[in-house]
C-alpha cells in the first residue's frame, strides 16, 4: 500500500515517509515494553512488598515520558509529510488533469473528478497522517505485548500468539470481501454527484418542463443506488468486524481458561497470571480497532487506486523532439476522423496559406467545429494530418502549438470572477492600453460602460450572470488579447445582434489582418469578405472558392445563400 | 416510459417542504421516523458496552480469589471464568446489532437528507441558484449529508455509553476504596481540561475556513473540468489551471495551520488519555496505598483493569470530536440550503381564461443598482408570432425569463390568461407555455428522455414528429443507438444539433405559448429556414414569441418589437415599421450598412 502511495505521490517523499513509519514502530514497541514492567511491579504490590515496586515504578514513569516524547514527534511527522504530500499530489493530479486529451472529459467526469479532488484526495493522503500510526501501533504493540507474554510464561505466551494468524486471516477475507462492494460503492457516489451538479445546473429547463426533483427519477435514482450501496458495505462489512471480535475474545477468554487452570495447578505465581491477564487486556483493545481502521485504510487505498488509475492515463503523447513549425500557414492534408464509429471527416484537404482568412461554411453537424479543434490537438486525427507551419502538430509540443493558436469556442465558457480577469486569461502580461485594445475590437467596451461593476462585473460560473452575447464578446476579446499568429473562431457572433456582429467582425480584421484566421460561420453575410470559403457537408469539403464565384457556381452554396435571404412564406 | 420519470411511483412523496417555514423543525420531522431506531441503537449499545465490563470484573474476581490465603476455591474461580466468557458473547452480539442498525439507518436518514435538499434546491429562486456556485451546492448535497454520519451511526450510542460506563464502573470502584478513584480520576480530569481549548474562537474559525477552503477547490474542480478547452488553450498548455491551484494552495495552508494549532492540545489530550499514562497513575496511587496499608493489594486490580474504561469512552469522544465538529458545521450548511425560501405558491389560485399573455409596465433589475427592463408593455396574441430583436444585452433573454417565473418582476405584472403569473399555480404556468433558453442543456439521458422531458408519458410517434419538425430526425437514427443512445455517455452532438433537439423538446410540449430564445443560433440556413417554415405553418391558435437576430426571420412575423436598454423602442408589422421610419427601420439600415451590403432592399413585403 504505502509502495502504491509513494508511486502515487512521488518517490521524492519516500525518506520522510520511511522515517515517519519508523518513528511510529519505535512508539508502538516502547508502548508494548512499557506494559512488561507492570509484570515486576505487580509482583512487588501482590507480593506483600510493595517497598520493592519502587524502582520498577520509577522505570515505568521514565518509560511513558519516553513513550511521549516518542508519540508526539511521530505524530508530528506523520502530519508534516501528509501535508506536504497533499501539496504535491493537487499539484500532480491538477498538471495532469490539464494534460489529458480533450476526449477524456465526458459528461460523467465532472462528478468522478471532483469527488476525487475533494473528499477523495484528502483521503488518501490522511494515510500518513490520520490512519498509519494507529495502524501501526494496533498491529505492533500486541504482537511486543506478545513477545512480552512469551519472555514471562511460555504457555500463556502461545495461547496468546494463536490469535495471531486468525487475526490476520480474517482481515485478509474482510478485505477481499469488501472490495467489490466498496467499489460499487464508491461508483454510486461519483455517479450521484456528477447528476446532482447536473441537477443544479440544468434547472431552468427541469422547472420550465415540470420536473421537480420527486419527478426528476435520474437523480432519485442515483440516491437511492448510493443508499443501496452503502446498506450493501455496511451488511458486507459485519462478518468481517464480528469475525475479528470473536477471535480477541477468544484469546482473551483462553488466557482467562488457561490461567486459572495454571494457577490452580500452581505452575505458576498469581501475580504473574494477573499481570498477564492486565497484558492480555491491553492486547485486546488495539486489536479490537484494527477493525475499524482497517476500514478506513481500505476506503484510502481504493482511493489511492483510483488516484494511480488517472495519473497512469496517458496524456497526449508529446513528441520526443519537438520540432519548430515554419510560418503558420495551415494544411490539413487528407485527413480522416472518428468519434467512436461516427466518421466526422473523412479524407478532408485544406489549406490555409498564411496571412489568409479562410471561412469554413456548412450544414450544422458537418465537422466543422471538429476541423477547428483538430488544429488546436484536442483531438488526434485518425488518418492524414493536420500541419502548422507545415509541420505536423503531433510533433510540435503542446505548449509551442497553444502559445501560436487563439481559440474562441463555440459554446464559451467563463470562469468565475471579474470580466477582466477572465479577459486576462488571454495573455496575463498584457498591458491595460492592450486589454483595452482587445475589448474595443470586440464590442466589449460598450458592456463593461452599460455594467455597473464595468471592468470589475462578476460574470458568475460559466458567464451565467452574461448575456449571451456579452459573454461571446468576453471570449472574443480574451481571444483577440492572447495575440497569436492563429486564430480559429468558431461561430463567435452567433448570439449578437447584426449591429454589434458587424462592428466584431470588423475589429477583428483590424486587429488580426496578417494572422492566419479560419472562421466558421453561418450568417453569410460575414463570411462573403473572406479570402477563401470551404464548404464542408459529410465530412468533406464539397466546394471551394470566394464568395462571387461560388454564388456564380450555383451550388450548395449559392443555396445557403438564397435560403438565408428567402423568407418563409406562410400560409 | 421514460428513466427520468420512472422512480415517480415508487418514490414516496417527501412531504411539500413548503409545510414548514421553519427548517430547523423540517429536519426534525425528517428524523422523527426513525425514532425507534435510534433508540434501539442506543439501547443495544449500552448494554453491549456494559456486557464489556463482564469480563473485566471476572479477572477483579479471580485475582481475589488467587490473591486470598489458603488453597483457591476452584468451583468460583471457573465460575468467573464462566461469567467472564458470556460477557464477552453478549458485548458481542448487542455491538454487533446496534452497529448494523446505526449504519442501515443511517443510510435512510441520508437519502431522506439528499431528497430534502434535491427537493429544495428544485424550489430555490433562480437568481439565488445562478449566483451560487454548484461545486459548493453539490457539496451539500453529498460530502456534508455524509459528513452527518457519525451523528447518526455512532455518536449516539457513544455518547450514552460514554456517560453509562463510566458511571457504573465508578460507582463499583467507589465501592472498592474513593481515594485511588479520585486518583484514577485524574487523568480524565487532565483530558477534560483541554477540551475547552479545543472550542476556542480561533479553532472554530479555522475549521470555518478549512470548510470554505474544501468548498473553493469543489467549486475550481466543476470550473476545471467544464471549461477544460478554454484550461488547455488558455491555461499555458501543460499547466492546470490556475483557480484550481490556487484553491488547492490555500485549502493546504488551512490544513496545515489548523493541523498545527490542534497539534499540541491534542497530543496533550491523547497523552493524558493514553493507557500507558493511567497506569503510570493508578500504578503511583496504588503503591502508595498499599505501602501505607489503606488498600488491600487485591483492591488495586479492579483499579488497573475499570480505570482503562473509565477513559476510554471520553477518549472515543475526544477521537470523535473533530468528526462531530465537522458534522455540526454540515448540519449548519444544510440548514442553510433548506432555509432559502422558495419561490411563494399562490394561496388563491386563479384559473386563466385563453392564453394571451401581456406584460404591464414591467420593471425587473438583477440587481437593486441597475434596471434591466424599465417598463415594458407588450401583448402577445393568440394566433400570432412576435418576433423581439434588439442588441445583444438589451434584456431580451431577461425579459424572457420572467415568463417561466425564474424571477418576478419588481414593478408591474406578467399575466397569461388576465390572471398574474404569480397567481397562478407553478404546474398550470408550465402547461401552457414552453421554452427554448438561449443557452442549450442537454442531459445526460437518452434522446427519447431529453426530448420527452416536459412530458414523460408521450408516445413514441408524438416523440418523432417533434424530432422531425425540429429537423434533427435523421440525426438520431444515425446515432449508435436511434432514440435510445445516452447523450453525453454514448455519442454528443455539435453545438446546432443540440439546439434542435431543445427545439424538438418545446414542439413536443405543444403548448399554448411557445418561447424560442434564439434558438437557431447554430442552425446553418436551410436548417433554419425549414424550422422557420415548420413553425409558421400550423400556427392556429398558437401564441409565439421568437427572439432572432437574422432579420430575415424577423420579417416573417406579425409584429416586431425592438427592446433597446429595456425599453420598447417600436412596435407593429416588419412591412409597417419600414415605412413609418422609426428606431426599428434605423437598426435595420445601419445594420445592412455596417455589413457593408450592396443588396440593401428590405426582404419580405417590400419589393426588391
Ligand atoms: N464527442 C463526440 N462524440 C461523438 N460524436 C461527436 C462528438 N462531438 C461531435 N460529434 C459529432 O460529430 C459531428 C460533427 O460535429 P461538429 O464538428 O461539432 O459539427 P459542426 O459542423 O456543427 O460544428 C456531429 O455529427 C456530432 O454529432
Ligand atoms: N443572472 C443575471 N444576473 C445579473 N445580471 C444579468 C443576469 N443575466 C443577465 N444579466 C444582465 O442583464 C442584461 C440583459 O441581459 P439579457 O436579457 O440576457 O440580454 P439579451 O437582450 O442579450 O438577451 C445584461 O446586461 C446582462 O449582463
Ligand atoms: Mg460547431
Ligand atoms: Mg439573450
Amino acid at each position: 500500500m504505502i509502495r502504491i502511495l509513494l508511486r502515487v505521490v512521488g518517490r521524492e517523499y519516500a525518506r520522510p515517509m520511511r522515517r515517519t513509519i519508523a518513528l511510529m514502530t519505535a512508539t508502538a514497541i516502547v508502548e508494548g515494553l512499557l506494559y512488561a514492567l507492570l509484570v515486576p511491579v505487580l509482583r512487588a504490590l501482590f507480593g506483600g512488598s510493595p517497598a520493592d515496586a519502587r524502582p520498577w515504578l520509577v522505570a515505568f514513569g521514565a518509560a511513558v515520558a519516553a513513550y511521549a516524547v516518542l508519540r508526539y514527534f511521530s505524530d508530528l511527522s506523520g502530519m508534516r509529510v501528509g501535508t506536504t504530500m497533499l501539496r504535491g499530489m493537487y499539484h500532480r493530479l491538477g498538471d495532469h488533469l490539464a494534460r489529458l486529451p480533450i476526449g477524456w472529459y465526458d459528461a460523467a467526469r465532472v462528478g468522478e473528478v471532483s469527488v476525487m479532488a475533494g473528499r477523495g484526495l484528502l483521503q488518501a493522503m490522511g494515510v500518513a497522517a490520520h490512519l498509519l500510526a494507529p495502524f501501526i501501533a494496533a498491529l505492533v504493540t500486541p504482537l511486543t505485548i506478545v513477545a512480552v507474554m512469551l519472555a514471562f510464561d511460555w504457555r500463556m505466551g502461545l495461547a496468546a500468539l494463536a490469535a495471531a494468524p486468525v487475526v490476520a486471516l480474517t482481515s485478509a477475507c474482510t478485505a477481499r470481501a469488501m472490495a467489490a462492494t466498496d467499489a460499487e460503492r464508491h461508483e454510486r457516489d461519483h455517479q450521484a454527484g456528477a447528476r446532482v451538479i447536473e441537477y443544479l445546473q440544468a434547472q431552468p429547463i427541469l422547472r420550465a418542463g415540470g420536473r421537480t426533483a420527486e419527478r426528476f427519477g435520474l437523480l432519485d435514482d442515483a440516491l437511492r443506488q448510493v443508499q443501496r450501496a452503502s446498506r450493501r458495505t455496511a451488511l458486507a462489512a459485519l462478518p468481517g468486524a464480528i469475525g475479528l471480535t470473536l477471535t480477541v475474545q477468544a484469546m482473551f477468554t483462553a488466557l482467562l481458561v488457561l490461567g486459572a487452570y495454571l494457577a490452580l495447578g500452581g505452575g505458576i505465581g498469581a501475580a504473574e497470571v494477573l499481570a498477564i491477564l492486565v497484558l492480555a487486556a491491553r492486547c485486546a483493545d488495539p486489536l479490537l480497532s484494527l477493525a475499524d481502521i482497517g476500514g478506513k485504510l481500505r476506503g484510502a487505498r481504493a482511493e489511492i487506486d483510483r488516484l494511480d488509475a488517472v495519473l497512469r492515463t496517458e496524456p497526449l503523447p508529446q513528441p520526443a523532439e519537438p520540432r519548430e513549425p515554419r510560418g503558420h500557414g495551415l494544411e490539413f492534408d487528407a485527413v480522416t476522423f472518428r468519434h467512436g464509429d461516427r466518421t466526422v471527416l473523412s479524407g478532408l484537404s485544406l489549406s490555409v496559406p498564411e496571412g489568409r482568412r479562410v471561412a469554413v461554411v456548412g450544414p450544422s453537424g458537418a465537422g466543422k467545429s471538429t476541423l477547428l479543434q483538430l488544429v488546436a490537438r484536442f483531438y488526434d486525427v485518425d488518418e492524414g494530418a493536420v500541419r502548422v507551419g507545415g509541420t505536423d502538430v503531433r510533433a510540435i509540443g503542446t505548449e509551442a502549438l497553444m502559445s501560436r493558436i487563439a481559440v474562441v469556442f463555440q459554446d464559451v465558457y467563463l470562469f468565475a470572477g471579474t470580466i477582466e480577469e477572465n479577459v486576462r486569461l488571454g495573455r496575463p502580461g498584457a498591458t491595460d492600453a492592450e486589454v483595452r485594445a482587445a475589448a474595443t475590437a470586440a464590442r466589449l467596451d460598450e458592456v463593461v460602460e452599460r455594467l455597473p461593476g464595468g471592468w470589475h462585473a462578476d460574470v458568475g460560473e460559466g458567464g451565467a450572470l452574461l448575456s449571451g452575447g456579452e459573454r461571446q464578446r468576453v471570449s472574443i476579446a480574451r481571444a483577440l488579447l492572447k495575440d497569436a499568429p492563429i486564430v480559429l473562431l468558431d461561430e463567435v457572433t452567433s448570439a449578437l445582434d447584426p449591429i454589434n456582429e458587424a462592428a466584431v467582425h470588423q475589429g477583428i480584421e483590424r486587429l488580426m489582418a496578417g494572422r492566419t484566421v479560419v472562421m466558421v460561420a453561418h450568417r453569410l453575410r460575414t463570411v462573403q469578405r473572406a479570402d477563401h470559403i470551404a464548404f464542408l457537408e459529410g465530412g468533406r469539403i464539397v466546394e471551394e472558392g470566394d464568395h462571387a464565384e461560388l454564388l456564380r457556381r450555383g451550388g450548395r452554396y449559392a443555396d445557403f445563400w438564397n435560403a438565408s435571404l428567402a423568407p418563409a412564406t406562410r400560409q | 416510459m421514460s428513466a427520468i420519470d420512472s422512480a415517480e411511483a415508487a418514490v414516496p412523496r417527501t412531504p411539500s417542504p413548503d409545510e414548514s417555514p421553519v427548517a430547523g423543525q423540517s429536519m426534525a420531522r425528517l428524523l422523527r421516523p426513525h425514532a425507534r431506531s435510534f433508540a434501539a441503537v442506543v439501547v443495544l449499545q449500552v448494554i453491549g458496552a456494559i456486557a464489556g465490563l463482564l469480563p473485566l470484573l471476572a479477572v477483579v474476581e479471580l485475582g481475589r480469589v488467587l490473591l486470598s490465603p489458603g488453597p483457591a476455591d476452584t468451583g468460583r474461580v471457573w465460575a468467573e471464568v464462566i461469567v467472564g466468557a458470556a460477557g464477552l458473547l453478549v458485548r458481542l452480539a448487542f455491538t454487533a446489532a446496534s452497529s448494523g442498525i446505526g449504519h442501515l439507518v443511517d443510510g435512510q436518514v441520508q437519502l431522506t437528507f439528499r431528497r430534502h435538499l434535491a427537493a429544495r434546491l428544485g424550489r430555490v429562486p433562480i437568481g439565488w441558484l445562478s449566483r451560487r456556485r454548484t461545486g459548493e451546492l453539490a457539496k451539500v448535497v453529498g460530502q456534508d449529508v455524509s459528513a452527518v454520519h457519525p451523528f447518526i451511526a455512532h455518536a449516539p450510542g457513544e455518547l450514552v455509553s460514554a456517560f453509562v460506563v463510566p458511571l457504573v464502573s465508578l460507582v463499583y470502584l467507589l465501592s472498592i476504596d474513593w481515594r485511588l478513584t479520585l486518583i484514577t480520576l485524574i487523568p480524565v480530569a487532565l483530558a477534560i481540561a483541554h477540551v475547552p481549548l479545543l472550542m476556542l474562537p480561533a479553532r472554530a474559525r479555522e475549521q470555518e475556513e478549512f470548510d470554505a477552503a474544501m468548498g473553493r477547490i469543489a467549486d475550481s474542480v466543476v470550473e476545471f473540468v467544464q471549461g477544460i478547452a478554454v484550461v488547455k488553450a488558455f491555461g499555458g498548455g501543460e499547466r492546470a489551471h490556475r483557480a484550481f491551484r490556487t484553491a488547492a494552495d490555500d485549502f493546504v495552508a488551512v490544513f496545515s495551520r489548523w493541523v498545527r494549532g490542534m497539534s499540541l492540545v491534542a497530543a496533550g489530550m491523547q497523552l493524558a488519555l493514553s493507557p500507558p499514562f493511567v497506569l503510570l497513575v493508578v500504578l503511583i496511587g496504588g503503591t502508595a496505598l498499599i505501602s501505607g496499608g489503606g488498600l488491600a493489594p487485591a483492591d488495586l486490580l479492579p483499579f488497573l483493569l475499570l480505570g482503562l474504561g473509565l477513559t476510554a469512552p471520553v477518549a472515543a469522544l475526544g477521537h470523535g470530536f473533530d468528526d462531530l465538529q465537522a458534522a455540526r458545521r454540515a448540519v449548519g450548511r444544510i440548514k442553510e440550503v433548506s432555509e432559502v425560501p422558495p419561490l411563494p405558491e399562490p394561496t388563491a389560485p386563479a384559473v386563466p381564461h385563453g392564453h394571451r399573455v401581456e406584460f404591464q409596465g414591467v420593471r425587473f433589475g438583477y440587481d437593486d443598482d441597475r434596471e434591466v427592463l424599465r417598463g415594458i408593455d407588450l401583448a402577445l396574441e393568440p394566433g400570432t408570432v412576435t418576433a423581439l430583436v434588439g442588441p445583444s444585452g438589451s434584456g431580451k433573454s431577461t425579459l424572457v425569463r420572467l415568463l417561466p417565473r425564474f424571477f418576478d418582476p419588481t414593478g408591474g405584472s406578467v399575466r397569461i390568461g388576465g390572471v398574474d403569473l404569480r397567481d397562478l399555480p407553478t404546474r398550470e404556468l408550465y402547461r401552457m407555455v414552453s421554452f427554448v433558453f438561449q443557452d442549450v442543456r442537454l442531459l445526460r439521458a437518452s434522446v427519447t428522455d431529453n426530448i420527452a422531458l416536459a412530458v414523460p408519458d408521450a408516445a413514441p410517434e408524438d416523440v418523432v414528429r417533434a424530432a422531425r419538425q425540429a429537423g434533427v430526425h435523421d440525426r438520431i437514427l444515425a446515432l449508435p443507438r436511434g432514440y435510445d443512445t445516452v447523450i453525453g455517455e454514448e455519442a454528443a452532438l455539435s453545438g446546432g444539433e443540440a439546439q434542435r433537439i431543445a427545439l424538438a423538446r418545446a414542439l413536443l410540449a405543444d403548448t399554448p405559448v411557445l418561447v424560442l430564445d434564439e434558438a437557431t443560433s447554430f442552425a446553418d440556413p436551410q436548417t433554419e429556414h425549414a424550422i422557420r417554415r415548420a413553425l409558421a405553418a400550423p400556427a392556429g391558435d398558437r401564441t409565439i414569441l421568437v427572439i432572432a437576430h437574422r432579420l430575415e426571420t424577423v420579417a416573417d412575423a406579425d409584429t416586431v418589437v425592438l427592446l433597446d436598454d429595456g425599453v420598447i423602442t417600436d412596435q407593429g408589422p416588419p412591412a409597417e415599421l419600414l415605412a413609418r421610419d422609426g428606431s426599428f427601420a434605423a437598426f435595420w439600415r445601419s445594420h445592412r450598412s455596417a455589413i457593408g451590403d450592396p443588396d440593401s432592399a428590405p426582404p419580405g413585403g417590400k419589393p426588391r
